[in-house]
């Protein structure tokens, strides 16, 4: 068996930071049990992304080349790497959890009578890949019985890709057998969800000015803030009863229900109308000057302070961090 | 149309969980259950697709007898008949499950098979798309939104960030329905009483004929180390703002 | 004037009623002869003006009857019965008290048509012959001498009302005019005057004839208009009151599989029926409705209305929708349940239950489509509160405050609702109320789960989760051996003490303000020189009758001070019927005209006993600006006068 494969995915012509994890994933299995790292890239046209992955510390960089991998269909990416899997029988295959993997990954586990460990967010002895369970609120360890090729998939920002070394891999391609007729979806382009309405409900993101921002003319302070994370802004009712922002930006009990990965919460001291509305965040922060306000109680983060002064450091700090 | 929807039922989001004896799962006595909020939607949706186009909506379900109380749920709400595949759940993995589902529903040939994209409780996501390989099927999953159209269905697929694809394919097919995507209708006391009379058909997994062989175990769980607490980052208004930023990047990985 | 003989049959047999009294009074005149033409004409004429009346009122009768029976209906005990039928119709207690001055001219001309019933029975026996009191007898004397008194006041009272409809023109009555009202106003005046009028002729006179055949004319016409009109109240109202339901927005059960509330005309029962026809369109109901004096489409008497007008076209019988040519959905989730319309109603029309068994129909069948509505009942089913918040929130609560956990030893189970568990204000109130019952040494506990009482989703009609929650916290109550619940919140009180009794037999409960009144003796005291507005929570005031008590509180605290609108008339904050928890509403909103007036009253604080009421309040008072007055529950007025023991209890 010829050890750790991961699964490199091209995102907007790059490969994305969280690919780079998977392959932080790998370095780490790789040395755990004493394995060859190696890593796949499946697309149409990938010469200048091998090169970019043969820097990192692999053993080998693998292109899997066809015209029909060039749009991801699950049809072709499944055939493809069941065919290359089957020919490499790979110890391990470490895959980033995106939605394309979700997509593919487990259809090709269950193809080669296989079962994928999904969005693992630790390693442990053994080896043991841990997941969430029950929204958070419990760790599973999870093993692999048998033999044949185990699939992990691993969770966004779990592993870090800054501290790859660097390294130099051999850079090989492989052309499965794919049949146009064998692909049974036809994908469009992705498009953007309109840009007139705004959907909070969807955003993935969002910063919401309360009261405490004091008059319409501070509103930019904010705005900068959404712009730099590009968070949807969003408002308690008193905001949007002023007219400051729209109505469709409010969100609460009579407004909009949002279940963002982030909610910063500035100037809102928390009513319970407010709360109902964006409960749902899984990750809450709140920027507010008074320590009781009830918004710190469902907040992760909170910091007691001046908003005044905080939000605009913090503006420049986030930019800092997505460098 | 035929649509077939796989719901499982799940312990109550609020539940309070406690780690059994064997530390291989939870304490399942006093807990309140309640239908997985993504297949709720997944059910929705195929509701809609019988009041458009017609036919039949079918739920399966598989767990011990207290399923019943889900799969009435789902009939209330206006599923036509239900399969009830009565089992332990415990040893299965995703592999074990999709293949009793599979074996429920080929007898059952449906235009359109509807999961949610994933369950509460173990959070795979993995049931549907292994459901659409076991079945020959094409697939496509974290869709809002089902049309059907004269060569089969054109499905409004959910991407990272903000983004959208419109994916079409033929019937018959498998898709994994994303949460939100509707508004849910609420269970009715009209819907309750008409679900006393409908079809719940019974089977075993021995029925099925499927005997599985786990190939991925949950060896034992743990409540992880940090509780939910909130963590007050104190300093100045710069040096607060740096280390949200950095808690944000590695932390909570929002960033 | 000599009395004359009078030629018939009863003065040969009842003696009494012929020893003529030797005065000099006018005496009221009967024509004595009518020739056997007239006196066909008139029976004919009655037979003609009754055939009419039966006509319009008999298939009405049938209609009230042909309605499905109502299920719960016992006719026993009779006493409350009589008793409200003694007081509202015959003393016309709540005609007058809720509007006095038009109340007491309606009173006089009821009370004419009572006193006159003797007089129309044997003014209409004289037309054929059969006259069988004698005005110059002594009763007679004084029996009709009554009457005209009575005839004065009614044609007094009469023309006040005409006034008022036509000149005054107060909004509550409508826009349009009703020339109905007119007319039957002057038959009324009319049948006065042809009465009084014959005090001032002789028997024998040709005027006495005129003025007879005047007042029958008036009373054969007034017949048939009685069951066009809202006049038929007249008939029926009496048995309104007598048969209503009692109680105070008795939501009555369902019965049955195929019961879903009031779905189709096949859904009205008689009582709702009766009640449908009896509606005398006066528009207290709408007057003090917080929905109709705020912009909304809701108006009570139009919802009763639109039901009499659905029976009188398409019947008891017929399939179609309640909901659709005579009242919209839209206007019945505009209520917010807080009985101003039945409390106010004269002739005993119940429109709590209407408009909740209308609901019933609405979102028992699916038929209701509404996003907060939806999200509701989707919270409730799946979890434990109407806010959709984790119940761990609620134990975070419970451990910081450090509360004893309910046992089944302590006397009291604290519930805390879905407010004072979640809500940060709610929480605020729950901790003063808790460090007066630490102060008092009350021994209590809380559950360590609750599930919402279903206040809400009983007051939308969704008897389906108002089933599984009442079920479940009854089953709760039992295990836990509760016996006393004592809660800060009026909606659960209410819930708990009336509307769980469908499923089982609740604990007692009672309302924070009664427990805090029976222990103000032991309590500090500030009586500050404060000013502080009590608002009182319809669910606490209308529904409960419990006024006093919180007063008590306050007067314990600061000085009292009351809003225009208080006490049976106080005006909903909007947060009832569910409300809370559905969209923004349309038109001004409810929770800001209350706070205008409870600001204006000059008070430096406003005083509530519901937290409803509070997060009303608070949202409605911080448009206000700098300046505004202060809001505190009962259990914070009373907390403060506390010695302060350990950390502050404001959050």
């Amino acid at each position: 068996m010829s050890g750790v494969w991961v699964v490199l995915e091209e995102r907007n012509g790059k490969i994305g930071r969280i690919s780079w994890e998977a392959v932080a994933a790998g370095l780490k299995l790789g040395a755990q049990l004493g394995l060859a790292v190696n890593a796949v890239l499946p697309g149409a046209r990938t010469e200048v992304l091998a090169a970019e992955a043969a820097t990192k510390p692999l053993a080998k960089v693998v292109r899997l080349v066809h015209a029909l991998l060039g749009a991801y269909t699950a049809d072709g990416y499944t055939i493809a790497l069941e065919q290359f899997i089957r020919a490499e029988q790979p110890d391990y295959v470490i895959l980033p959890h995106t939605y394309q993997v979700r997509d593919y990954a487990p259809a090709l586990a269950a193809r080669l009578g296989q079962v994928l460990i999904g969005d693992v967010t630790a390693l442990g002895e053994g080896p043991t890949f841990v997941r969430q369970l029950m929204q958070g609120r419990l760790s599973g360890d999870y093993r692999h019985a048998g033999g044949g090729t185990c699939f992990v998939s691993v969770q966004s920002g779990a592993f870090r890709a800054d501290q790859i070394e660097g390294g130099s891999a051999q850079v090989e391609s492989f052309t499965p057998t794919i049949e146009p007729a064998q692909i049974r979806t036809k994908p469009g382009e992705p498009f953007r969800g309109s840009a007139q309405t705004v959907d909070l409900g969807s955003a993935q993101l969002i910063v919401s000015v309360g009261r405490g921002i004091k008059e319409a003319e501070n509103l930019p302070i904010v705005q900068e803030l959404a712009a730099a994370l590009g968070a949807e802004l969003a408002a308690s009712r008193p905001i949007c009863d002023n007219g400051w922002l729209p109505i469709e930006r409010q969100v609460g009990s009579s407004g909009q229900t949002v279940a963002p990965k982030l909610y910063l919460a500035v100037g809102i001291s928390g009513a319970i109308q407010h709360l109902v509305g964006m409960k749902g965040s899984q990750c809450v922060v709140a920027i507010n000057k008074d320590p009781d306000a009830p918004i710190f109680e469902v907040a992760d983060y909170g910091i007691v302070g001046d908003l005044f002064e905080v939000v605009p450091a913090l503006t420049e700090a986030v930019k800092a961090a997505k460098q | 149309m035929k649509i077939l929807v796989a719901i499982k039922q799940v312990p109550e989001r609020d539940a309070q969980v406690h780690i059994d004896a064997s530390g291989t799962w939870i304490d399942e006595a006093g807990i309140q259950w309640a239908l997985n909020e993504s297949d709720a939607y997944a059910l929705e949706e195929a509701l809609q697709l019988k009041e458009k186009h017609g036919g039949e909506v079918v739920v399966v379900s598989a767990g011990p007898e207290r399923v019943g109380s889900t799969i009435r749920e789902a009939l209330a709400k206006g599923a036509d008949r239900a399969i009830h595949i009565d089992c332990a759940m415990g040893r299965l993995d995703a592999l074990g499950v999709a293949q009793l589902l599979a074996a429920a529903i080929k007898s059952e040939s449906p235009d359109l098979t509807l999961t949610g994209l994933q369950s509460d409780d173990l959070g795979y996501g993995q049931t549907g798309v292994i459901l659409s390989e076991l079945l020959g099927l094409p697939h496509s999953s974290l869709i809002l939104h089902v049309e059907k159209t004269e060569q089969g269905l054109t499905v409004k697929r959910e991407l990272e960030e903000g983004w959208f694809q419109t994916i079409e394919l033929p019937l018959p097919a498998v898709l994994t329905i994303q949460s939100g995507g509707n508004k849910l209708r609420y269970a009715t006391l009209m819907g309750i009483k008409k679900a006393k009379t409908k079809e719940v058909r019974r089977v075993t997994a021995q029925e099925l004929g499927t005997t599985a062989t786990p190939v991925v175990s949950l060896a034992r769980i743990s409540a992880p180390q940090k509780q939910k607490s909130t963590q007050m980052i104190g300093g100045s208004p710069k040096e607060a703002a740096a280390a949200l930023a950095e808690k944000l990047k590695f932390e909570a990985r929002v960033l | 004037m000599q009395p004359a003989r009078r030629d018939d049959w009863t003065s040969d047999h009842v003696w009494w009623l012929r020893s003529p009294m030797t005065s000099t009074l006018p005496v009221l005149a009967e024509p004595q002869h009518f020739d056997l033409a007239e006196k066909l004409v008139f029976a004919g004429l009655a037979v003609g003006s009754g055939t009419l009346f039966w006509r319009r009122f008999g298939p009405i009768l049938k209609r009230i009857l042909a309605s499905k029976k109502d299920p719960d209906f016992r006719l026993r005990p009779l006493g409350r019965r009589a008793w409200d039928f003694f007081w509202e119709v015959l003393c016309q207690a709540k005609v007058i008290r809720q509007r006095p001055l038009p109340g007491l001219a309606h009173a006089f001309v009821f009370w004419g048509f009572c006193a006159f019933a003797l007089v129309t029975l044997n003014h209409c026996a004289v037309g054929l012959g059969l006259g069988f009191l004698d005005p110059a007898g002594w009763f007679g004397q004084l029996y009709f001498y009554l009457a005209a008194a009575f005839a004065l006041l009614c044609a007094a009272g009469i023309s006040g009302l005409f006034v008022r409809r036509f000149l005054v023109r107060p909004r509550w009555l409508g826009e349009k005019l009703s020339w109905e009202s007119g007319f039957i106003a002057l038959l009324v005046f009319l049948l006065m005057v042809t009465y009084l009028a014959a005090f001032a002729t002789a028997d024998t006179s040709e005027a006495a004839r005129v003025l007879w055949w005047a007042h029958t004319l008036c009373l054969l016409v007034f017949l048939p208009i009685i069951p066009h009109t809202k006049h038929l109240h007249l008939l029926l109202s009496p048995a309104t009151v007598f048969l209503s339901r009692g109680g105070f927005s008795r939501i009555p059960p369902l019965a049955g599989d195929e019961d879903f509330g009031l779905v189709a005309g096949t859904d009205l029962t008689q009582l709702v029926s009766l009640q449908a026809y009896s509606c005398v369109e006066c528009g207290r109901c709408t007057e003090h409705c917080p929905a109709a004096n705020t912009g909304k489409v809701l108006n009570p008497k139009e919802i009763v209305l639109g039901l009499r007008s659905y029976l009188s076209e398409l019947g008891p019988a017929s399939a179609e929708s309640l909901l659709g040519k005579y009242n919209s959905q839209e206007a019945i989730f505009q209520c917010t349940t807080c009985g101003a319309c039945e409390f106010q109603c004269p002739v005993g029309i119940e429109h709590l239950p209407i408009l909740i068994g209308l609901r019933r129909g609405a979102v028992n069948t699916g038929a209701w489509e509404d996003d907060h509505g939806g999200k509701l009942f989707l919270a409730l089913e799946r979890g434990s509160n109407a806010l959709g918040m984790s119940a761990t929130d609620r134990d975070k609560f419970v451990q910081k405050l450090e509360l004893p956990i309910f046992d089944g030893t302590q006397e009291y189970c604290l519930w805390l609702g879905c407010m004072g568990g979640y809500d940060p204000k709610g929480r605020e109130i729950i901790a003063d109320f808790v460090r007066v019952m630490r102060y008092l040494d009350t021994s209590f506990g809380v559950l360590r789960k609750e599930k919402c009482t279903g206040d809400p989703v009983r007051r939308l009609g969704n008897d389906l989760v108002f089933q599984q929650l009442a079920e479940a916290n009854l089953e709760a109550m039992a295990l836990n051996n509760v016996k006393k619940i004592v809660s800060i919140c009026p909606h659960c009180v209410r819930t708990i003490q009336e509307d769980w009794k469908e499923y089982g037999t609740p604990p007692e409960v009672e309302h924070h303000s009664e427990f805090l009144a029976r222990h103000l003796e032991q309590l500090p005291k500030i009586r500050g020189e404060e000013k502080i507005v009590f608002h009182d929570p319809c669910y606490l005031g209308r529904y409960r009758n419990v006024y006093d008590e919180p007063r008590a509180v306050v007067r314990a605290s600061a000085q009292l001070v009351e809003a225009p609108r208080s006490g049976e008339r106080s005006f909903c904050c909007g947060a009832g019927g569910g409300l809370a928890f559905l969209g923004e509403e349309t038109g001004e909103r409810v929770s800001h005209v209350r706070a205008k007036e409870l600001v204006d009253t000059g008070a430096t604080t406003v005083g509530t006993a519901c937290p409803f009421c509070n997060t009303m309040f608070r949202d409605a008072l911080a448009t206000k600006g700098s300046g505004t007055p202060q809001l505190l529950d009962i259990a914070q007025l009373t907390a403060r006068a506390l010695p302060t023991v350990g950390p502050s209890s404001a959050n």
